[in-house]
């Protein structure tokens, strides 16, 4: 006979909030990193080394909304559900539009995008510069962390056993005016995992740059972003001149240091990833979305 | 339907192996493969990914299932027209791929119905006579829209 296995499937969020403050749990909402990290073959369930906690179907957990400028996004809806709803900004549905297949899609989560820390996480480096940040929930209540804090390493999220990540907030993300982009170098077949992804946010007022960010994807452990680095463009004269756009792509140059892997090689990343930020800071056309 | 399999078993094991139902493939396990597509809920997705637990109450359809649609006549008439089918083994999830791009989006283009395929990997056909067969079954269908 198999072993025992402990799973748990409640029909509200509280009992299971009240279920994971108990005990450790492994959480599961698509499934689609969790089964194929601890696949175990054919006909054999998967070796999860934790009692299980589905929470896919919570429809506390897939609410999308608009709160003031803000966006919330219910952490359990699948990409297929962001692609179809209009609050979505483009940028976003542009970067989901580039993850694996239809199937896929039909079930991987936002929520389990972020929770797996993966360096090559598509929706990774456009939530960096959305500023997104999460609402934990547990039994005693609500913390909001800002992505960047709350991926620690590949796989490595500061989350306590007892929260669930259970909304993404992009801060005043419906405000007019800005302009973002995604962009991403792989292969393009369903195994479309990003050697380099890039994501870029300007806004322009009186010709001057208001506000501009940018972020890498796999590219290092985590994302790679240097408010110090934007900083520095804050004001300038827009479209930026070649001195300027020299100067900060001289800085990246400094701060990026990829890796070799079957993937791709890490020169071939560091030159792909300094072309990409030079052509968003050479852009003068800049459509606000 | 009712099982005593884990909770975390794969539905495409319950589906072969308890159920009986051998049309649903294994290729790759791992949700590349696409051999394994199956519909929950009328949204295609890969039974290799799928813990049981995580789907308890939902509809599933298989190739089985779809077989009694006049959905599957059109699209297996169009197959067989294009010569989209070789050594088959992809081929229930590649008709299941075809029949939920088509339920959603009647016309689609070429580039469409790549986009819609792409999780559906062929050893044999290089897919351009795939593509064909789908496009071919978008006209004979026009009827091809309604799921059951
Ligand atoms: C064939 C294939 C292709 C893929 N292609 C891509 C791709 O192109 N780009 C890409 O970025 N990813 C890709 N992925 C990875 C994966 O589909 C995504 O990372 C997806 O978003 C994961 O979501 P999920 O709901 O399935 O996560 P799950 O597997 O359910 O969970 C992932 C992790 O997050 C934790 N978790 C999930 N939700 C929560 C929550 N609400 N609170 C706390 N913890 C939580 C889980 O405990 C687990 O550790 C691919 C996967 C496969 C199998
Ligand atoms: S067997 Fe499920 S996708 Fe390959
Ligand atoms: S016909 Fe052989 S794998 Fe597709």
């Amino acid at each position: 006979m198999p072993e025992k296995i402990t799973a748990y499937r409640f029909d509200y969020l509280d009992e299971t909030l009240s279920q994971l403050n108990k005990e450790d749990c492994a959480i599961v909402a698509g499934g689609t990193d969790v089964m194929v990290l601890h696949k175990s073959g054919r006909g054999v369930p998967p070796k999860i080394p934790k009692p299980v906690v589905f929470i896919d179907h919570l429809s506390e957990l897939k609410r999308v909304y608009q709160k003031d400028k803000d966006l919330h996004i219910g952490s359990c809806s699948t990409y297929g559900e962001l692609l179809e709803n209009p609050l979505i900004p483009i940028a976003l549905k542009n970067a989901i539009k580039t993850i694996a297949a239809p199937a896929i899609r039909n079930r991987g989560t936002l929520g389990g995008n972020i929770c797996n820390a993966s360096p090559a996480g598509d929706t990774l480096p456009l939530l960096y510069v959305y500023n997104a940040k999460l609402l934990l929930r547990s039994v005693n209540g609500d913390r909001v962390v800002a992505i960047s804090d709350f991926i620690q390493a590949p796989r490595r999220i500061g989350r306590n056993h007892n929260e669930i990540l259970a909304e993404i907030i992009l801060p005043s993300v419906l405000e007019e005016g800005s302009h973002v982009v995604f962009e991403k170098i792989g292969n393009r077949n369903a195994d479309a995992i990003a050697k380099v992804s890039f994501a870029g946010y300007i806004r322009i007022s009186n010709e001057r740059i208001d506000d501009i960010r940018f972020a890498f994807g796999a590219v290092g452990p985590t994302m790679v972003r240097s408010i110090d680095i934007e900083k520095k463009l804050l004001g300038k004269p827009f479209p930026l001149s070649e001195t300027d756009i020299d100067s900060i792509v001289a800085d990246f140059d400094q701060i990026i240091r990829p890796i070799d892997d079957q993937r791709s090689t890490a020169v071939y990343r560091k030159t792909v990833a300094l072309n990409l930020l030079r052509y968003f800071l050479n852009t003068s056309q800049y459509q606000p979305n | 339907m009712e099982t005593d399999a884990p909770p975390t078993a794969r539905l495409l094991d319950l589906i072969r192996e308890e159920f009986g139902l051998i049309g649903t493939k294994e290729g790759c396990g791992e949700g590349e493969c696409g051999a394994c597509s199956i519909f929950v809920n009328n949204s295609l997705q890969n039974s290799c990914l799928i813990p049981i637990g995580a789907i308890a109450g939902a509809e599933i359809q298989t190739i089985e299932g779809l077989m009694e649609t006049e959905q599957f006549k059109i699209l297996d008439e169009s197959y067989s027209e294009c010569g989209g089918v070789q050594c088959g083994y992809c081929i229930p999830g590649m008709v299941m791929a075809s029949a939920a791009l088509l339920s959603e989006n009647p016309n689609p283009t070429d580039a469409e119905i790549r986009e819609g395929i792409s999780g559906n990997l062929c050893r044999c056909t290089g897919y351009n006579m795939i593509v064909d067969a789908v496009e071919l079954a978008a006209k004979k269908g026009e009827v091809v829209c309604q799921k059951k």
